[in-house]
């Protein structure tokens, strides 16, 4: 449920969390998002810095600047002022990713992790009978189909919690136990309801079926699109997966490693919440691609 | 090129900085408060753990309290200065010596071109620090010169000091002598058994009243399993509320776990029935409840405890908590 009023706790003396609801939802994630834009122009002194999450934000501040009660009050204040969830805007940045699926690292990865940690079934035949597809190419058709919302971002710097936009493409997938030992970098994963990208090679535990050669983390911000920060997406971007082949892959590559990569960005464009629900209205959910 | 030929002439003629004898165990650069407004993409804040005795070896050099210093774990590096300085180490006594004699703690202190600091194993506390008049002058990353050691990021090259590597300092003018008494440092002693404070939230709901009964009564141990990243108990069990045990699938299937939501600074984060308190490189978020939070003043314990050592929490107010840090910044600003 996404709840009438925030739920407001402070977590020490310089940080609160807002919860708006107890749903993963993408109406309830782009109110999270929108509140969240909110404060950011009001610029509240004594706010520092903010974390969206799935459903809640996390508000860190000086209490030198502003109290607890007051920072609250900003808050919800803000929150009151939305009149209609279904008028909410907000810009989104669309990124088009490369992606080869079921490519030769991530297979390897998964081997390696058969022969040293636990067998298992591999990633895309799990993906493939957990949601009822016919087969591989199925796999691929349902989960390029759809846009993704970058619903979050953290627990390691760049990682992305990516939420289809497409009810068409939705998959589950449970998470690996014991976790992996090391991801490459730039794998595509699927855990719970959410796809991510890998911004480095790092443990994981979502299922693994496909790589990007497009960085999303770039620690010595060689490329133009690191210009401002090491990671790539914000929350509220938009990624497209965009199905290529090995050839295209390595052409991608080594554009990178010589730095003359530039990330396929859209800028233009604003996400209109009422649009989107009417747009869901017209399609049949049950459909897959 | 005029300008390439101008910055290898400083490097050559003998700019300020310190040759890396020894590295220590874990000696990274930190800078105060760290790196802020990038934590919505997964940066932590990191900087120093004993944000007070950072902040403190700062005063008594003469910096800024934000000047980047070194950041040394049970035991210290051995630094050759390559410029005349002044420099302190505070925190942690790791019976530091300037070539081979006594170097008083708590002190600014003349160091000579040439002379050489070293730093031991801590024989009170876990973390010193270490300031050169100037600051420490690694190239900052996003806006801040702090080490982020898990992704590689600040600091020199984005890890802690190895040996031959050559630490650069932002040279000034300085003079000696400024010295911080000992009412106004943290209280670093012998202790194994500590108090730490803890303010309810922002889960405490989940928690039961036994469950907190429990929290707030038992003796805590640190497990050697701790790092800058989190900070590992062994307890008894926690106790849960119908939040955890009835909720929507989406949470997750244990007590402890919750839709992912943002991980403050000093979190008692529950993970399963180990509490893990996320310090200052813990990850911005996750799927575990934080019933406590510890709040900054009480950080300096935590940097200052061992593998090994007791907790015993205490709730505080968030009002109380904030009275506690205002404490502190005075104790800096005093001097």
């Amino acid at each position: 449920m996404i709840y009438e009023e925030p739920r407001l706790r402070p977590g020490g003396d310089r940080c609160f969390e807002v919860y708006f609801g107890d749903e993963m939802s993408f109406d309830l994630n782009f109110l999270v998002h929108s509140v969240c834009g909110l404060v950011r122009n009001a610029r509240i002194k004594g706010i520092i810095e903010l974390i969206p999450e799935m459903a809640s934000m996390q508000v860190s501040y000086d209490p030198d600047l502003i109290s607890l009660q007051d920072g609250m009050r900003e808050v919800l204040s803000l929150f009151r002022s939305i009149e209609s969830m279904e008028a909410l805007e907000l810009d989104s940045r669309m990124f088009y990713v490369p992606i080869l699926y079921f490519d030769p690292w991530t297979r390897a990865c998964v081997d390696d992790y058969r022969a040293k940690i636990a067998d298992k079934e591999w990633d895309g035949d799990l993906l493939v009978r957990l949601n009822d597809l016919t087969g591989l190419d199925q796999l691929r058709r349902v989960h390029a189909a759809s846009d993704y919302w970058v619903a979050a971002l953290g627990f390691w710097p760049g990682l992305c919690s990516l939420m289809p936009l497409d009810p068409r493409s939705r998959l589950v997938a449970p998470k690996y136990n014991p976790p992996r030992t090391w991801t490459p970098k730039g794998t595509i994963g699927h855990g719970g309801a959410i796809t991510c990208i890998y911004p480095d090679q790092t443990p994981g535990g979502y299922q693994i079926f496909a790589r990007t050669p497009m960085p999303i983390w770039d620690r010595e911000q060689r490329l133009a699109a690191f210009k401002d920060s090491l990671a790539l997406f914000r929350p509220g971007d938009r990624v497209r997966f965009q199905p290529i082949d090995r050839e295209e892959y390595d052409y991608v590559d080594a554009k990178v490693r010589d730095r003359s990569f530039k990330h396929n960005v859209v800028e233009y464009q604003r996400f209109s919440i009422r649009n989107y629900h009417r747009w869901l209205k017209t399609i049949d959910e049950s459909e897959r691609f | 090129m005029a300008e390439d030929n101008r910055r290898e002439r400083t490097v050559l003629g003998g700019g300020a900085m310190l040759e890396v004898i020894k590295p220590g165990l874990e000696t990274s650069v930190q800078d105060f408060p760290g790196r802020l407004g990038f934590w919505e993409q997964g940066f932590p804040p990191s900087g120093p753990f004993d944000m007070w005795s950072h902040r403190l070896a700062n005063v008594a050099v003469g910096n800024r309290e934000e000047a980047a210093t070194l950041e040394c774990q049970f035991i210290g590096p051995t630094l050759r200065f390559r410029h005349d300085a002044v420099a302190a180490v505070t925190g942690a006594d790791m019976a530091p010596t300037l070539d081979g004699r006594p170097f008083p703690m708590w002190e600014g202190v003349a160091v000579k071109d040439g002379q050489v600091l070293a730093l031991g194993a801590a024989r009170t506390g876990a973390r010193a620090y270490i300031a050169v008049a100037g600051g420490i002058d690694t190239p900052p990353v996003l806006g801040s010169r702090s080490t982020f050691h898990m992704a590689g990021v600040g600091g020199m090259g984005g890890y802690a000091l190895r040996a031959g590597q050559v630490v650069p300092v932002a040279s000034v003018a300085a003079s000696p002598g400024r010295h911080i008494a000992e009412k106004n440092r943290p209280p670093i002693g012998n202790q194994r058994e500590w108090t730490i404070e803890a303010v309810r939230g922002p889960n405490d709901d989940w928690i039961d009243a036994a469950g907190h009964e429990v929290f707030l009564s038992s003796r805590w141990k640190l497990q050697a399993k701790s790092n800058r990243t989190g900070f590992r108990l062994d307890g008894p069990p926690w106790t849960f509320t119908e939040l955890a045990t009835r909720k929507r699938p989406e949470h997750g299937h244990d007590p402890s776990n919750i839709l992912d939501h943002g991980y403050p600074m000093g979190a008692v984060n529950l993970c399963g029935q180990t509490p893990i308190i996320l310090v200052v490189d813990g990850p911005s978020t996750g799927g575990f409840i934080n019933p406590y939070t510890v709040p900054s003043a009480s950080f300096w314990k935590l940097a200052q405890s061992r593998p090994g050592d007791i907790y015993r929490f205490v709730e505080v107010s968030v009002e109380g908590a904030q009275k506690m840090r205002r404490h502190i910044d005075r104790q800096c600003m005093e001097v």
